[in-house]
């Protein structure tokens, strides 16, 4: 092509504003076609956090087709999400043999980032179900194994209550939770993660308290 | 001649670890094998369609804004790239979050672009972008290969170091906690680019 | 004002761009043989860095975020144009390097002449786009959140890439095997000095 045309203005100025147009076209197309799907991801996370947490949906990490597992779960188990105090979500599971477990989200600060989770109570809203994890950059191998089933599954049948008391439920250091009720063991090494896990869960659980009692 | 540009950068000119080009990535998203992979494979194809696409360009570009089409050429590869992920590999792409974006910058793209598409027929570059991915991608694969089998005791996901043998389960191995951090990976592409220097030097 | 400070502290330490990052590595290595280039690019890219990611934040926040465009008109709350911030990153990155290189022309010429195809380069510096990338991940408050974050970036970058250059200038007297030489060398350091900066972990004000 010649130079001179090349380097005129005109011939920029409109190279450029093809550029725009045919980019924004590409573009505006495979964010319509593609975010119906990618929509799906996000909603099957938060869901399979839900199930997970009241101990279903085992099969979500080996099924082929994780989203239709997880709605066909997701629609089976969780009835209703009644909406607690403030507006604040609940979610309400229904198992195989009529009893409900109540699923609060979780979320708070971790050392490097943010964490969250689910915890299930059973319908005296007393008892931990059970809970699940997660986290966005803690340390892997210390803070980072909050995610993993040997920190959430000691949860199970902690109670949030010590003589009638709401003392939420304890992370404690040095395997000392040995037996108590209200505490499970924290990393070793991960002390920060598990110190933010025990607040979050005590901060987040105890707007529902005045709710839930009224029940 | 299409041959030898497709080999060349995967030793004599391994983009990484002769051109120092494209570090930032090749250290942060090698903890596993898996993200590694995906961002491996990604690369190459940015690198292989925009060296192609601007090569076509390449008589008819103004140059006052050459660089400006570069960025926005890549841009728009890695956006869809990233779009595709986040569709259909949601799992990786939030392993790999912020690294995919950074696709843009990585300097083997642009760097591969100016020394070689622009001044290059299109399927010469395309060989070119590609085999420089490659290159790139190999650096990635054996430094996520032993961060992660010396870090997690996992290949892939699969476990490899059996668990009867961790200290927890009675055994004497524990992991390499180290291994999974930052630091340990730009020591190993310290002594991966010793190994290669002392290859090319012995086989002289 | 606390959170503040721990952004800032965040950044320059335990958050180190080339440390616990590895972003802009490549300028890093390529410009850090004397501590004088070094600073020289160090400094720019602070500028760069506090320019960039703070404008990129109120354009993300007011423009592409979903649901940001609201304020503008309520029916468009339902829009979500943040597919398009890679782009917009980007060509607001080249549009204030070009700038920031027209400015260093005339106020530095020496520096201009030193850093040479390092200053127009800083527009792919992987740390410049990296902060703004991490910008949008972390969702700070407000912008002088924002500001704090990407102050302490640049300097936490400006501190590395000057510390590895007085180290580099020392090692011209060791006795290294040649196949380490120079860029060998070079990482195996580095990763020993993001060793180091991890022993800021855990800092709380």
């Amino acid at each position: 092509m010649d130079n001179k045309i090349r380097n005129g203005n005109l011939y920029t100025f409109l190279y450029a504003a093809a550029i725009v147009i045919v980019v924004a076209a590409i573009l505006a197309l495979t964010a319509q076609v593609l975010r119906p799907r990618q929509e799906s991801n996000v909603r099957t996370e938060t869901r399979l956090y839900i199930l997970r947490s009241a101990g279903l949906a085992g099969g979500a990490y080996t099924v082929k087709d994780r989203n239709a597992y997880v709605e066909k779960e997701y629609n089976r188990y969780i009835k209703d999400t009644a909406v607690g105090p403030d507006g604040l979500p609940l979610f309400v599971c229904t198992l195989e043999d009529g009893s409900k477990k109540y699923i609060i989200p979780l979320h708070g600060t971790g050392l490097w980032g943010p964490i969250w989770g689910y915890l299930a109570l059973d319908n005296d809203f007393e008892t931990v179900y059970g809970a699940v994890f997660d986290h966005k950059s803690e340390t892997p191998g210390l803070g980072a194994e909050i995610s993993k089933e040997p920190f959430s599954e000691p949860f199970r049948g902690k109670s949030l209550y010590k003589e009638g008391e709401f003392v939420s439920v304890s992370v404690v250091k040095g395997g000392k939770a040995a037996g108590n009720p209200n505490a499970v063991d924290g990393i070793s090494g991960g002390t920060i993660t598990s110190r933010a896990v025990e607040t979050m869960i005590r901060e987040c659980v105890i707007k529902y308290i005045p709710f839930l009692k009224h029940e | 001649m299409n041959k030898r540009i497709f080999l060349d950068p995967l030793f004599k000119n391994n983009p990484v670890s002769v051109l120092v080009l494209g570090i930032c990535s090749a250290l942060a998203v090698t903890v596993k094998m898996e993200p590694a992979l995906v961002m491996a494979l990604s690369v190459t194809l940015v690198t292989g369609f925009s060296g192609l696409i601007m090569s076509l360009f390449r008589n008819t570009v103004p140059n006052r804004i050459r660089i400006i089409v570069q960025l926005i050429v890549v841009a728009t590869l890695v956006i869809v790239v990233d779009q595709i992920l986040k569709a259909f590999a949601y799992d990786v792409s939030k392993q790999l979050s912020v690294f995919v974006g950074l696709i843009i910058t990585n300097c083997i793209i642009m760097g591969r672009i100016e020394a070689f598409a622009l001044g290059n027929k299109p399927l010469p570059a395309f060989m070119d972008g590609i085999g420089n991915g490659l290159g790139y991608g190999m650096i990635l694969v054996i430094v996520s290969f032993f961060r992660e089998l010396l870090g997690s005791g996992t290949l892939l996901g699969y476990r490899i170091v059996p668990q009867s043998w961790y200290m927890g389960n009675g055994g004497f191995y524990e992991n390499n906690g180290l291994m999974i951090l930052p630091p340990m990976a730009l020591i190993i592409v310290g002594l991966i680019i010793w190994i290669f220097n002392a290859g090319k030097e012995w086989s002289k | 004002m606390e959170q503040i400070i721990n952004i800032f502290v965040k950044a320059v330490f335990t958050e180190n761009m080339v440390f616990a990052f590895f972003l802009g590595m490549c300028s890093y290595l390529a410009v850090s043989k004397t501590v004088k280039t070094a600073s020289g690019l160090g400094i720019a890219v602070v500028f760069v860095l506090v320019i960039t990611v703070p404008v990129n934040y109120l354009l993300y926040k007011y423009i592409l975020s979903p649901g940001a465009l609201a304020w503008l008109r309520p029916e468009w709350a339902a829009t979500d144009l943040s597919f398009l911030s890679f782009i917009v990153f980007i060509a607001v990155i080249a549009a204030i390097v070009q700038l920031v290189e027209m400015v260093v022309e005339k106020a530095a010429p020496g520096l201009y002449n030193n850093l040479g195809i390092f200053l127009p380069l800083i527009a792919v510096n992987c740390a410049i786009m990296g902060g703004s990338l991490f910008m949008q991940e972390r969702a700070y408050r407000n912008v002088w959140e924002v500001i704090s974050y990407s102050l302490g970036s640049g300097i936490g970058w400006f501190l590395a890439i000057v510390a590895i250059a007085a180290i580099r200038e020392k090692l011209g007297y060791s006795n290294i095997p040649k196949p380490l030489r120079g860029l060998g060398i070079t990482f195996i350091i580095t990763g020993l000095m993001g060793i180091a900066f991890m022993s800021f972990m855990g800092i709380q004000l």
